[in-house]
């Protein structure tokens, strides 16, 4: 049971934005499909909503194919990136829309949205329009619209992008607690790596159309299966050394920054240090090469101070210079 | 000191500016206006007041006679419910056909470009004068029969209003975002539900826009009416209303109170969509 993409293929007048996409997901999970504008996450989900129309393969749901099967037939449920609330309707009768459509009669319905509108504390909202709304509440209405039946999965577009740092942060959290609650296969769309790794039960980073690694979030970061998810995921981003033969990369917060020699550690001067309040990430130079280290954030080091790097080597993930791929499965 | 003076002159360049707008639309006004203020006074005159030199513009008076002969003694009456029955019907038809035909050209991706193909297509209807297509038409309504039908001016009043309804209502759906649609297509709505139910109230501003100008094409259309028939079963007021023109006289009062009845029903219509009209008329125009 649950969701399969098997060898999904989708082009746009000559372009290929999906390729050959193979995705395999459990009942119950939380997907988050990440990666950068245009690398074709957008498209899996509206094909999967039934959208836009597969080029070539199959995408099943519970087993069954739905490749011909109508959006209105698939018995999903979708948040838009624009929430898409109706504006000429009130909140409750958005809310109520999936039920009307299903010709629930009226009293079963207004139960259902006004439970539906008590878990999400926006009961006070169902008698306003769209427009009479702040940002943070209609993306609570184009949520509550979603889980006022019980789809096969929900699906969701960037729901949290148009929303104030603060309120992002605030609403990934419900989100998270809401699908354990809910227990529903979901399917969340994000560039944003942040959501990425606290939402997700697993990732499936994207890159042009192509599935790079689909895994856990921590392998996804402690594991990266080649350069453009070890670069794609972290922030600050991953460092890279090229050698003859390979691509080094050590991620910032395994590079310690000493103020005295030592033993094996590389000598390094300091570019500039960037105080994040929390933590200070340290720009250096080594040689042609910059790096970046995370370091406490009372570290305090001027300008073209000369400083040593002591390097977890162990930490080293290696690429090949080509093709990118990592070479830890080699090994 | 300097700056109280820049602020009197200033101030007398918006009264100046206002009362010169004030000039132009009255005088544009008075040019509307006055021919339908005389064939409104004619309506009530007397034939010897009609033709009185100088003209009598205000004081006369005033007569019911030509009202009575219009619509108890003449058909007239008939002629207006014809009217009322070809210009709502075809109306009605033009929006249905033509709404989903629009919509169809601006939300499906047809093959072969057929989009932009079919869309001028359509609107290439309209490219060439109607009277064109008068003779083929009466022929084509004589062999099915429908000549002196009221029919037949329904058939061609919506084929007339067709190309208009689909370019005004393509329009009002592409500005439309998908998402809407899109939403309600996966909250389990059929496309005809998602039309009826989200679409079309979004759009309805510009629907009412729409319709008023189909219902006073129709309600004005003169060429097909006259061409399609010539008894009073069929006849609009338009074509009624000119046959008091005969060879021996010109019945300009029996004319002037059918027209100014004319006037009544559309200006009426529009008065009550006044309020659609404005927003469906400049929907479109104003992007976000």
């Amino acid at each position: 049971m649950g969701i399969e993409f098997r060898n999904v293929t989708k082009t746009f007048g000559g372009a290929c934005v999906v390729d050959d996409l193979s995705l395999e997901i459990r009942d119950g999970e939380f997907i988050v499909l990440l990666g950068p504008s245009g690398c074709g996450k957008t498209t899996t989900l509206r094909m999967l909503a039934g959208l836009e129309s597969v080029t070539s393969g199959d995408i099943f749901i519970d087993g069954g194919p739905v490749n011909d099967v109508p959006t209105q037939h698939r018995d999903l449920a979708m948040v838009f990136q624009s929430y898409a609330l109706y504006p000429h309707m009130t909140i409750a009768e958005n809310i109520g829309y999936p039920l009307r459509v299903r010709k629930l009669d009226k009293a079963d319905r207004a139960a259902r949205v006004r439970r539906v509108a008590a878990m999400l504390e926006i009961e006070s909202l169902l008698d306003r329009k769209p427009r009479q709304l702040s940002g943070g509440e209609r993306q609570r209405v184009a949520l509550a619209r979603a889980i006022v039946r019980e789809p096969r999965a929900y699906l969701m577009d960037e729901p949290l992008s148009n929303l104030d740092a603060r309120l992002r942060v605030q609403m990934r959290g419900e989100l998270k607690r809401l699908q354990h609650e809910l227990g529903t296969t979901t399917i969340y769309v994000t560039h944003d790596q942040a959501e990425a790794m606290t939402l997700a039960s697993r990732v499936a980073v994207m890159n042009k159309g192509r599935l790079q690694q689909f895994d856990t979030p921590l392998k996804i970061y402690n594991e990266p299966a080649n350069r453009f998810v070890a670069e794609f995921v972290g922030s600050p981003s991953m460092n890279f050394i090229e050698r003859e033969h390979v691509t080094e990369g050590i991620r910032p917060e395994h590079i310690q920054v000493l103020s005295t020699p030592e033993d094996g550690a590389i000598e390094a001067r300091v570019y500039v240090t960037e105080l994040m309040g929390n933590e200070t990430f340290v720009f250096l130079s080594v040689g042609d090469n910059r790096l970046i280290a995370r370091e406490p954030a009372d570290f305090r080091a001027d300008v073209d101070t000369k400083v040593w790097l002591r390097i977890a080597t162990e930490k080293i993930h290696r690429f090949d210079p080509v093709t990118g791929e990592s070479q830890k499965h080699i090994k | 000191m300097h700056k109280t003076e820049h602020k009197i002159s200033n101030k007398g360049n918006v009264l100046f500016v206002s009362f010169v707008r004030f000039v132009i639309l009255l005088s544009a006004l008075v040019f509307a206006l006055a021919p339908v203020y005389w064939m409104l006074t004619i309506s009530f005159k007397t034939e010897g007041d009609q033709f009185a030199s100088p003209p009598l513009w205000f004081s006369f008076t005033p007569t019911l006679e030509h009202y009575y002969d219009a619509f108890v003694t003449r058909a007239f009456g008939e002629y207006l419910l014809t009217s009322a029955i070809v210009a709502v019907t075809s109306t009605v038809l033009a929006l249905v056909i033509g709404t989903l035909a629009a919509y169809a050209l601006a939300r499906f991706e047809l093959p072969f470009k057929l989009n932009r193909r079919l869309s001028l297509w359509i609107l290439s209807t309209r490219m060439f004068p109607a009277i064109v297509t008068a003779v083929p038409l009466f022929l084509m309504m004589r062999d099915l029969q429908l000549l002196n039908t009221r029919a037949a001016l329904i058939i061609v009043h919506t084929s007339f209003n067709l190309p208009f309804v689909v370019w005004m209502m393509r329009g009002f759906f592409a500005d439309l975002p998908r998402d809407l649609e899109e939403a309600a297509l996966v909250d389990g709505d059929s496309r005809l539900g998602a039309l009826v139910r989200v679409v079309l109230p979004l759009v309805s501003p510009g629907l009412a826009a729409t319709a008023v100008f189909c219902l006073i094409v129709s309600w004005n259309e003169f060429l097909f009416a006259l061409v399609l028939t010539q008894t009073d079963a069929a006849m609009t007021l338009p074509v009624g209303i000119a046959g008091r023109v005969t060879q021996y006289e010109i019945k300009w009062g029996v004319m002037s109170a059918a027209a100014s009845v004319a006037i009544v029903p559309i200006l009426v219509f529009a008065l009550a969509l006044q309020k659609y009209l404005v927003r469906g008329l400049s929907m479109g125009a104003v992007k976000g």
